[in-house]
């Protein structure tokens, strides 16, 4: 009970330290990875003592620390929210980053920037724990910003490759469009209710919260690749393995969702809100599980397989299970972890091949790599009684029983059998068969980081769905009581889903490759939204800002409409009307002539005798 | 009439005589126009010195102007001609194009 929040604040610190040590010659040592490391498990050990306080005793805290500054009646302080949300994802965040950081000792061993890789996934990690912990908006907002500026940074981290430096400027980008609807919460926070803090943003009755919960579901939408800005998720991955494992699959693009989560008093009252989060969510499921379906490269269908189970989270906002949503989070964060570094330890004995036509016949080479691809692609499906089952099926009964939009429903129904389709893929293509890649790599999965680190993720895979579903306190997840069909439904698409990827890919195994059809191309490339959106809208604007500036003012109203358009007709009339031939010399000797006969005819009766 | 007047209008004649007859250059025509606009100028001015019509005494000042403007459209087409043939001979204007 007493030390509930020095522990927090302790675990929070010991993050700080190697932070606060990077000046000294700690830093330059090629020990530095290992005392990260060290430093990460020390804080997830702590950080259990306050979990299991809270699963004991329902205790939850917020911790006031320090008196910021006050503009005017806006009160901002350094506050610390520990609830059912936090006390939870932090022993799991901490969990999963200690393991991906084990890993990257061993992914980016060859890398002569390794510290600094280390000091950046910290920092990573530090600012994540500023916005799960926040309670006040403006102290979310920091962590906001802080885990995209490191994502910016670790996806860059090879920025000599141009196509790094795209993908990197592209999450910044689309992260903006975002944070306007994020700030725009926040003004409408501070001018209707005069505050940025959780509990009284919560007890105020307010009439209409339209305003601020779109702002919301925008952030959201940016920050969790949602339809619409979703492009940048699969370009992250030119990023290394682990900043894939950690950010773009359990902690960064899970802040959108957690925001969502964090408001859930706010979206309770408002249909409509909870009508468009459905929606949304349904609809980047099934984009994004269709989209994967024809990709090849192995990092690639995982970002869609991680956007496709956001879209899952965000589903299950919007028929008002915040908690159940929380729950995929943590399960989520495991096994996605989990594929992404066995797909690193397969990247990197392939000699850094990403293209999984060129994989195959791994099972016998690599079998731990293997084992823990197939169990972590089960768990993603929703195996009955692995990890992933205690969330995923909890959610897809829970939308079966509610009173909520049946084409939704339906998409997400298709979205669930996809998962297992694209899952099955990977692995047909990846470990099954003959081997389709070169035969001089070294195929060596036998390095004590990797192998420990992923047996971790595994055992998690396996018990942690378990160990967290029977150890949290009761939440509003409703009794579920369906009949005998209801309750089958995910496990029966998964099974379709599965037999059928199993079956096309066994029959057209040795096929011709034919040229692709429409429906293809529209899967492999991403639905041509990143090709059209990128192109369009800016060529749109800049065309018609040049048309108007430098046609528009210039060259028509400047030069052509008074000065050239008078010339020009006068020269055209005076042509066409004037029949003379120019000679002018003729004419002034005929004029002279005339003048001067005229002259001696006038007046010829005074000069004549 | 007075010889002064005669003397002007005899100035006025020459010139205009120049005018009507040269040879090759237009430049030669122009400079007897301003000839022509200035011997009028003189005959103006004596006349409204020697009658004492102060009322028209702005007359040569608006016959200055005009003929400052009649100047410069004349030296603009003269312009044109050299322009488009390089010299402002006055045969170059046979052959019917701007």
């Amino acid at each position: 009970m007493n030390l509930f929040t020095s522990l927090i604040l302790t675990a929070m610190f010991i993050l700080l330290l190697p932070i606060i040590m990077s000046n000294t010659r700690l830093y330059k040592n090629n020990l530095y990875p290992h005392y990260v490391k060290t430093t990460i498990s020390y804080a997830f050990t702590i950080s259990m003592i306050p979990a299991m306080m809270f699963i004991s005793s329902g205790q939850e805290a917020v911790i006031s620390n320090w008196h910021w500054l006050s503009i005017q009646t806006l009160k901002l302080s350094l506050s610390f929210k520990m609830d059912y949300f936090s006390i939870i994802f932090i022993p799991v965040a901490l969990f999963v980053t200690w393991s991906i950081m084990e890993f990257s000792m061993w992914y980016m061993h060859s890398d002569p920037y390794i510290n600094r890789f280390f000091k950046y996934l910290l920092m990573f990690l530090i600012t994540m724990m500023i916005l799960v912990t926040a309670n006040n908006l403006f102290q979310l907002f920091i962590g906001w910003e802080g885990v995209g500026i490191m994502s910016f940074l670790l996806i860059g981290w090879w920025y000599g490759r141009t196509d790094a430096n795209t993908a990197a400027l592209q999450a910044i980008l689309y992260n903006r469009i975002g944070d306007v609807g994020f700030i725009m919460t926040m003004a409408w926070f501070l001018t209707n209710s005069n505050a940025w803090d959780f509990q009284q943003i919560f007890i105020t009755q307010h009439e209409n919260l339209n305003i601020p919960l779109l702002g919301l579901l925008l952030a959201a939408t940016g920050k969790s690749a949602q339809f619409g800005l979703h492009p940048w998720l699969p370009s992250a991955m030119e990023g290394p393995t682990p900043v894939s494992a950690l950010l773009h699959s359990s902690t960064m693009v899970v802040a959108g969702v957690f925001l969502l989560i964090r408001f859930h008093p706010l979206m309770e009252q408002n249909k409509t809100m909870q009508t468009l989060t459905l929606c949304l969510g349904a609809i980047t499921t099934l984009f994004t599980a269709i989209c994967a379906l024809t990709q090849n490269d192995i990092k690639k269908i995982v970002a869609f397989s991680t956007s496709s189970q956001l879209g899952l989270m965000i589903v299950t906002i919007g028929i008002n299970q915040p908690y159940l949503a929380f729950l995929h989070i943590c399960t989520h964060a495991f096994f996605k972890a989990m594929l992404f570094m066995c797909s690193g330890s397969i990247i990197h004995s392939l000699n850094d091949e990403q293209d999984i036509r060129k994989m195959g016949g791994l099972y016998k080479p690599m079998p731990f790599t293997t084992t823990s691809l197939i169990i972590g692609s089960l768990a993603l499906t929703g195996m009955p009684f692995l990890t992933g089952f205690y969330s995923k099926d909890l959610i897809i009964e829970t939308a079966n029983t509610s009173y909520t939009n049946a084409w939704a429903l339906l998409i997400t129904l298709i979205a669930t059998s996809l998962t297992a389709a694209y899952s099955t893929r990977i692995m047909f293509f990846v470990l099954l068969e003959q081997p389709r890649f070169n035969t001089l790599n070294l195929i060596n999965e036998n390095n004590t980081y990797l192998i420990n680190s992923i047996k971790r993720l595994l055992i998690g895979s396996i018990f942690a769905g378990y160990l967290i579903s029977y150890n949290i306190p009761p939440t509003t997840i409703p009794q579920m009581t369906m009949p005998h069909y209801l309750k089958l439904t995910a496990l029966a698409v998964t099974i379709t889903g599965f037999i059928l990827a199993l079956e096309l890919n066994l029959a057209a195994k040795n096929l011709k490759f034919m040229y692709p059809s429409n429906l293809f191309k529209f899967s492999n490339l991403l639905g041509y939204f990143p090709i059209v959106m990128h192109r369009l809208p800016s060529k749109m604007s800049l065309t018609m800002s040049q048309k108007s500036a430098s046609m528009l003012l210039d060259m028509i109203w400047l030069e052509n409409v008074l000065p050239k358009s008078i010339s020009y007709f006068q020269m055209k009339m005076s042509t066409t009307v004037s029949n003379q031939k120019g000679l002018v010399k003729l004419y002034f000797l005929s004029f002279m002539i005339t003048l001067t006969l005229s002259l001696i005819l006038l007046n010829s009766h005074e000069w004549l005798p | 009439m007075s010889m002064v007047y005669i003397n002007i209008f005899l100035a006025f004649t020459m010139s205009l005589m120049g005018l009507l007859m040269y040879r090759s250059h237009l430049m030669s025509s122009l400079l007897c126009l301003e000839g022509m606009m200035l011997s009028l100028f003189i005959m103006m001015t004596v006349a409204v010195l020697n009658n004492h019509f102060t009322l028209a005494s702005m007359t040569p000042i608006i016959l200055l102007v005009f003929a400052a403007c009649e100047a410069a459209l004349g030296l603009s087409l003269l312009v044109m001609v050299s322009n488009t043939y390089g010299t402002d001979y006055v045969q170059n204007l046979n052959l019917l194009q701007c």
